[in-house]
């Protein structure tokens, strides 16, 4: 189970998780006001600094998160330099950088059930016409948690193939894992419905 | 139609009646659980039978997850596969594999939402939240994350989230298995205090010491029902006799 959020306590914990998602929405708009490249430098060295202030372990975390952005990093790159549009190049990444950066410290800071609460409060025209919200509060929490529990299920397979062959697992593994990811699905969902499922006491 | 009616109660924990009329649950043509019908009234009541005997599917029933195919089925007088909102504050039910069951990342998101499923307001549910977790000496694990647990400890989360929200009864589908001894000891000590009633799907009857009623079931179908010790005494017999065929063999169950 992946838990995004740091259980590394910092100040930002406890800021409402509304005012820290709509500082990010600013903070993203003026990143893409920023057009010269020295700006986006300190932009991004702020970033980090903001990293750095919870420790050593925090900014480990945070960096693994980043690397998922390295594959972007270097398409954009190379095709800038294709191009030569060298500052272009290097606005778009650092911007690109800066932007994750600060999402991924809002997610880092904020409890998952803290977030889950902004959809609700922004999803309130859903349910003037008569669309529930909770649904989408509860795809957010099973994704979350549901993820890992598949790469698991995956994992568990292709050993239970390795164990019998001397050729690494291929495509015929998609079939199995579609089936038991299904099978997980309907447990989960039965769990969901032992504890009231998407109807609760408050709707009533 | 034959209803076997068995009473007990102890005086510090609470009774559950449960009261089924010829109950069948077909999936796909088989049935599942053949005409059962039995009403019992306990505070700790065992269900004890072979794999595919029904004994989940008795779970699941009870817990008003599923609807019978046909007969009636109504624990405290209550239809919960109908009634759901009557069900939370009737039944909780614990899985054997936590990982189905918990949907928070941290301890304390995860008992909470069961609790404001239940209509509690935020604070209500946070207050609830860390008295369970007082009472269970567990304070310092609200923060903590399901992914640090070991496995008896995400089972104690699941049991916690269950236990605050404080069913009359807590239905465990052999929540157990597959732990070690010393966890599974401990697990047991922190159920025996529940207040509420239990029902206990197992096949080991080391489960069930201190249980008052156990219901045996065989192919769908109520086999025994009754006081502990002779239903126990009876099955533990059949099922070394048992153990010495080769029925594994049979193709046609």
């Amino acid at each position: 189970m992946i838990s995004l959020t740091s259980p590394i306590r910092t100040r930002a914990h406890n800021w409402p998780a509304g005012a820290k998602l709509l500082s990010l929405c600013v903070a993203t708009a003026v990143l893409f006001a920023i057009k010269d490249v020295p700006a986006q430098v300190l932009v991004f060295a702020l970033v980090i600094a903001l990293y750095t202030i919870p420790g050593r372990d925090f900014l480990a975390a945070g960096f693994r998160q980043l690397r998922l952005l390295w594959p972007f990093v270097l398409i954009v790159g190379l095709w800038h330099l294709w191009t030569g549009e060298f500052a272009l190049g290097a606005s778009v990444v650092l911007r690109m950088l800066s932007a994750v950066g600060l999402a991924n410290l809002v997610t880092m800071t904020t409890r998952l059930s803290d977030m889950i609460d902004v959809v609700k409060a922004v999803t309130v025209p859903l349910r003037w016409f008569g669309l529930s919200s909770r649904v989408l509060e509860f795809a957010i929490a099973l994704v979350i948690r549901l993820t890992p529990v598949l790469v698991e299920r995956g994992g568990q397979l292709s050993q239970s193939w390795k164990a019998r062959s001397r050729k690494a697992p291929n495509w015929r593994i998609i079939l199995p894992f579609t089936v038991l990811a299904l099978d997980d699905a309907d447990y989960v969902a039965e769990a969901l419905r032992a504890r009231g499922g998407f109807n609760t006491k408050e709707d009533t | 139609m034959k209803m076997q009616r068995v009473t007990n109660q102890q005086d510090s924990q609470a009774a559950n009646t449960l009261r089924l009329v010829d109950v069948s649950y077909d999936v796909d043509g088989r049935t599942i659980l053949d005409r059962v019908s039995c009403e019992l009234t306990a505070s700790r009541i065992g269900v004890v039978g072979r794999n595919g005997s029904g004994k989940s599917t008795l779970a699941r029933l009870l817990a008003g997850l599923v609807s019978p195919t046909r007969g009636e089925l109504h624990v405290n007088g209550l239809d919960l596969a109908k009634d759901r909102k009557a069900a939370l504050d009737e039944v909780g039910i614990l899985f054997q594999n936590p990982d189905h069951q918990i949907i928070f990342p941290t301890v304390e998101e995860e008992i909470a939402f069961g609790l404001r499923q239940q209509g509690y307001s935020k604070n209500e549910a946070a207050r609830t939240t860390s008295a369970t977790l007082s009472d269970f000496g567990k304070s310092h694990w609200s923060e903590a994350h399901i992914s640090a647990l070991s496995q008896g400890q995400k089972h104690l989360v699941c049991m916690m989230a269950i236990i605050a929200m404080k069913p009359r009864l807590i239905i465990l589908d052999e929540p157990f298995t597959g732990l070690d001894i010393p966890t599974k000891a401990q697990l047991t000590r922190y159920l025996r205090r529940y207040q509420g009633g239990l029902l206990h799907i197992t096949h080991d009857p080391s489960d069930l010491s201190g249980y008052e009623q156990i219901v045996w079931l065989e192919g769908g179908t109520v086999r025994s029902i009754g006081d502990a010790r002779s239903v126990m005494t009876a099955y533990e017999m059949e099922m070394a006799k048992l153990g010495g065929l080769d029925d594994i063999s049979d193709l046609t169950h």
